[in-house]
């Protein structure tokens, strides 16, 4: 008896012993499901069809969870000591950092792992995991907290089942957050143990957010996390089981896209995951191992848990594609990825449905912008559907498939040509997804318009155009009524640098309906330089409601000048300050028509503005109650600041001699108002007649017929410039030359000086002999004003 | 030094909390400084450095003394009723199993004994009112002597009382995270701790629930009716407030002692003293006057 109680003691210790030997030897890990709860720090994705708030829908902290508790679980299956800081997802759940910190502390754990996912927080969409550990990177605060890191983060990124976007990172949290200081994650702040922040992916990622929503994908995050830590603790062979897991998915039919907006997809996430597919695993006699049901949440995932290492067979089936097998040899201790592209069930041959432009003998004409679409039964095999898709007479462009291959849309680069009659055929050569072709070919004719780019009637800026520096208006006018979605980004003023400017948006002006032609114009927000050259592109995708556009691209070269600079030599013969000395004395009665004094203006406080109603006329004059004091005879120069609204009517300027009986006036030509804002117009008066001359009325002439008929324009500063008198038989002898870095005047007599003007007048630079250092003038044309006994005479000239 | 006043009014009992000194500890001589524990007199002060390593400041004469730079484990170095200094240090094993060993510092000597072999699991250091104590569950436990007088410790969702030695377990509330941060009041009548998702409960000695006092973290006992405690806030990956706060312990009164923006944390309280940290690691003494 003595003897079998001894044995009993001496057994019951025995096993004590093993008991705290194996407790010596068991890791322990601790596990924390970051976050908790549905509050707004618990990471919401709204994703189709939940809305925001839903807690069926995509929370980080509920798939954190689903992983924590499939990792507790795998622990423990695998030997492991395991604590957990929440096992539900609620708020009181969501527990404060230092306490996640003295729990793992007090439990003794070996290692932590905090699990979460990640996401950009910007609009830049990535998918890869990251891992972190307190301290700097390379430097951790506890010991192998980067060896932990290290041996996790491969299993996480070997994951078939996910489109990676870059390779996995792992830092310290102080070199990751350097703007944190030594402060960093929370739940690495004190903990004493091993401890890593796993971001495993980002939920951001519109399919990774579906695939988080699946027990099975987040079971497998949990299965790799396990992974690690037996690489960590050696304990790779400890146990003899494997994993198999995959993502199901359509060969080639395209994810839909039902998100509040569309979502950036990478790789194989534009596949359409299959809901409820069967997956099978079948051991080598046939036999039904395991078997599992893909959900119905956008993912695909299938999984089958703790298998014995081997070679199985596994089964996918699902009503609409046919089944489909892989054979896969399952290793302990290792996840086994198989992906599932299934073939859609296709079982009749592909049909034409539906297309477009349907025309018959007789119909109006089809619109030269048109596309060409056709719809399938099926969806098709692009190659061989784009192989057999043939027009007369023959037009290039571009073919798009909408709806996952279902519709097919032929672009033409350009435009179909007018007034021609169109032949197409879809040979029956062109195939469905599943390889089977047409029965037969499918034919349509359609005729087009006789219009088939929009015609530009003006624009402004033109090429080579100066234009006044201040905020500059831009527009472009044509035949039909433009599609002004998006429009302004369809214009570009850039800088001689290619900068572009910005436009003033709020001041847009577009055509409305009813209008003569269709327009755009907008001022930019900010002045241009003077001197300065700029571009004004015109895309060719300006278009009209009916998608005609432009036949070409435009690039506009204009350049940037000061109206209201200073003319030497010219005197003021009107200031229009007095808006009272001016009235409209053709056509009369007209309401639209007013004479007033305006706060836009280039000199003084005032300039006169003239708002214009032609009515049934083609000429407006505006008399001048008093006409100028100043005179101008024959020689002289007339200058006048105008404002123009691109009416494209011509200005005229009466001038007339009251000493003759009867008086005599002539009309000179001032140009074209065909610019927006002001302009410098001076002409010379070298065909006048003999006489003095007053300025006694302006006259608008209408000149376009869908143009001019209302508008407003303004003057400001009339000036005079007297003759120089000089001798032009003298002179001609006159000679310039451009010699190097020099211009050189030669004349029969003293040259007094040289002075260099830009095209406007503008004085660049000047010498007081017959000699101009131009080694620092830009290239282009200029003009050469020569003083010579006291007069001037000028020149062009090119340098 | 800053002199301010703090008050909350309830209709039941008007009470005012005066912050009479507030000041910085250690400033320019020591780095970031974390889990300061006072002794019960207020003139002694652990903390941990940066790095994980144990140091004892002497308020008295202003000296700072490292204790150990071994990594101290868990958060919990203790003050013994004896005046010596019950901790824990941590090696990992080349199995990476993570082994713990009891330490004894007396801070008269600045001697360092081992009190317990390195063994893997949990091992805590238990202050009680006649020395310390060691804890290992499942592993091999340390007395400072057979009778070590009262003590607190928590262990999973349990709270343990040792009263002239006889160990009482309670589990007065449900909590599935666990127990934390368990104490004596000074006059050793009561006990506060912190259940994970409940807050700091109060007991008696019997296990009978006094009162629950909040979400609060690391509850000390500024003296037999006042708890100092921490609220912090975060958004699952960083703080995003802290502030120290002080708590009466039948729960029918609380106030703030500094503001959420101070990101003031980890107090503990001795001879009419509270210390604290900030969240980089800056230690503050503060004195308060409480009118009742």
């Amino acid at each position: 008896m003595k003897k079998l109680l001894l044995q009993s003691t001496m057994m019951v210790l025995l096993a004590l012993f093993a008991v705290n030997i194996a407790n010596a030897q068991q890791p322990h890990v601790y596990i924390n499901p970051g976050h908790g709860g549905y509050d707004s720090d618990d990471r919401n994705m709204v994703i189709y069809p939940f809305h925001q708030g839903d807690s069926a829908g995509s929370w980080e902290s509920k798939s954190n969870l689903r992983k924590g508790l499939a990792l507790r679980e795998i622990l423990q299956y695998k030997g492991y000591r395991t604590s957990i800081s929440r096992v539900t997802n609620t708020t009181a759940d969501d527990l404060a950092l230092s306490t996640i910190v003295a729990l793992c502390n007090q439990s003794g754990a070996d290692v932590f792992y905090s699990i979460h996912s990640n996401a950009t927080g910007t609009s830049a969409v990535n998918n890869f995991p990251m891992v972190f550990y307190r301290g700097y990177t390379g430097s951790p605060q506890v010991a192998n907290a980067d060896v932990l890191a290290a041996d996790l983060e491969p299993y996480l990124y070997a994951s078939q089942s996910t489109v990676w976007t870059h390779n996995y990172q792992i830092w310290g949290d102080w070199s990751f957050r350097p703007e944190w200081g030594t402060q960093g994650y929370g739940v690495l702040r004190g903990n004493r143990a091993v401890a890593n922040l796993s971001e495993g992916s980002f939920h951001d990622y519109i399919p990774e957010a579906y695939r988080l929503l699946s027990f099975y994908y987040c079971w497998m995050e949990g299965w790799n996390i396990s992974l690690g830590a037996d690489k960590y603790f050696g304990r790779l062979d400890y146990f003899a089981q494997g994993v198999v897991t995959g993502n199901v998915r359509d060969d080639r039919i395209k994810r839909l896209q039902e998100n509040p907006q569309p979502f950036i997809v990478y790789g194989d996430d534009n596949l359409m995951p299959i809901h409820s597919a069967t997956v099978r695993l079948l051991d080598q006699n046939g036999n039904e191992v395991q078997r599992c049901v893909t959900d119905t949440l956008r993912n695909g995932i299938y999984v089958f848990k703790y298998v014995d290492p081997g070679t199985y067979t596994v089964e996918v089936s699902e009503p609409s594609h046919f089944l489909q097998t892989a054979t896969v040899t399952v290793t302990a201790n290792a996840p086994t990825y198989q992906n599932f592209y299934l073939k859609r069930v296709r079982d009749t041959a592909p049909v034409v449905v539906d297309y477009s432009p349907v025309w018959n003998e007789g119909d109006p004409a089809v619109k030269c912008s048109e596309r060409i679409v056709l719809t399938f039964n099926w969806d098709m095999d692009s190659a061989t559907t784009c192989d057999a898709f043939t027009l007369d007479p023959p037009v290039d462009g571009t073919f798009s498939w909408e709806d996952s291959y279902y519709r097919l849309i032929f672009t033409p680069k350009d435009a179909f040509d007018v007034n021609t009659l169109y032949t197409f055929t879809l040979k029956k050569t062109a195939e469905h997804g599943g390889g089977t072709p047409m029965d037969q070919d499918f034919t349509m004719q359609f005729y087009t318009q006789k219009r088939n780019h929009l015609t530009e009637l003006a624009v402004f800026p033109y090429e080579g155009a100066p234009v006044n520096y201040t905020k500059p208006t831009v527009e472009l006018r044509v035949d039909s009524m433009l599609d002004t979605y998006n429009l302004f980004n369809r214009l570009h003023v850039l800088d001689s640098e290619g900068n572009e400017l910005a436009w003033n948006k709020r001041s847009i002006k577009y055509n409305k309906k009813g209008d003569d032609y269709g327009f755009v114009r907008i001022p930019l927000t900010k002045d241009i330089e003077v001197g300065k050259d700029y571009h004004l592109i015109l895309d060719v995708d300006i278009a009209d409601t009916a998608g005609i556009h432009l036949p070409a691209a435009r690039d506009i070269l204009f350049h940037g000048v000061d109206a209201g600079a200073d003319k030497p030599g010219m005197q003021v013969a009107e200031d229009f300050e007095d808006a009272s000395n001016f009235e409209i004395s053709f056509p009369m009665g007209v309401s639209g028509n007013s004479i007033k004094a305006s706060t836009e203006r280039l000199f003084g406080s005032k300039s006169l503005q003239l708002d214009y109603d032609m009515a049934n006329e083609n000429i407006l004059v505006v008399n001048f109650n008093n006409p100028t004091t100043e005179s101008y005879v024959r020689g002289d120069t007339l200058g006048l600041h105008i404002w123009g609204d691109m009416s494209y009517n011509n200005v005229y300027v009466e001038l007339n001699d009251p000493s003759t009986s009867p008086s005599m006036s002539t009309l000179i030509p001032l140009g074209k108002i065909d610019f927006h804002g002001w302009r410098y117009v001076a002409v010379p008066l070298d065909d006048l007649y003999d006489g003095t001359f007053h300025v006694r009325s302006f006259h608008l002439a209408r000149q376009q017929p869908l143009m001019g008929k209302t508008g407003t324009i303004r003057f400001d500063n009339l000036l005079k410039k007297e003759s120089s008198g000089i001798d032009e038989a003298r002179l001609a002898n006159m000679q310039v030359r451009v010699a190097g870095d020099y211009i050189v005047v030669s004349a029969d007599t003293y040259v007094q000086g040289v002075e260099l003007l830009d095209i406007q007048g503008r004085a660049i630079k000047a010498a007081g002999n017959n000699c101009l250092n131009v080694a620092d003038v830009p290239t282009g044309v200029y003009l050469v004003r020569v003083h010579i006994n006291g007069r001037t005479a000028t020149s062009k000239v090119k340098l | 030094m800053l002199i301010m006043m703090a008050a909350v009014l309830l209709p039941s009992m008007a009470q005012e909390v005066e912050v009479v000194s507030r000041q910085r500890l250690l400033e320019g001589v020591e780095g970031p400084a974390y889990y300061p524990v006072l002794n019960q007199a207020g003139d002694r002060l652990l903390f941990l450095s940066e790095n994980g390593s144990l140091k004892f400041y002497d308020l008295t004469d202003n000296v700072t003394t490292t204790v150990t730079d071994g990594y101290v484990a868990g958060n919990d170095a203790c003050w013994g009723g004896d005046g010596k200094v019950y901790f824990v240090t941590q090696q990992v094993q080349e199995n990476h199993l993570i082994y713990r060993t009891g330490q004894l510092f007396d801070p008269t000597t600045h001697k360092t004994a081992q009190l317990t072999e390195p063994q893997h699991g949990a091992v805590r250091a238990v202050a009680a009112s006649r020395g310390g104590a060691l804890k290992a569950p499942g592993g091999r436990d340390y007395q400072s002597q057979s009778d070590i007088g009262s003590a607190a410790w928590t262990e999973g969702n349990r709270v343990h009382v040792t009263v002239n030695g006889e160990e009482r377990v309670f589990t007065p509330v449900d909590s599935w995270a666990g127990y934390l941060w368990a104490s004596l009041s000074p006059d050793g009548k009561k006990v506060a701790f912190f259940a994970a998702g409940k807050g700091i409960v109060v007991i008696d000695l019997r296990g009978q629930m006094l009162a629950m006092l909040g979400n609060y973290e690391m509850p000390c006992w500024y003296n037999n009716d006042y708890l100092v405690a921490q609220n912090a806030k975060d958004d699952g990956h960083q703080f995003t407030s802290s502030q120290i706060v002080l708590l009466k312990a039948d729960g029918t009164w609380q106030t703030e002692l500094t503001k959420p923006a101070s990101m003031a944390m980890q107090p503990t309280c001795g001879g009419g003293k509270i210390v604290y940290t900030t969240i980089d690691g800056l230690l503050h003494e503060m004195k308060i006057n409480i009118y009742e």
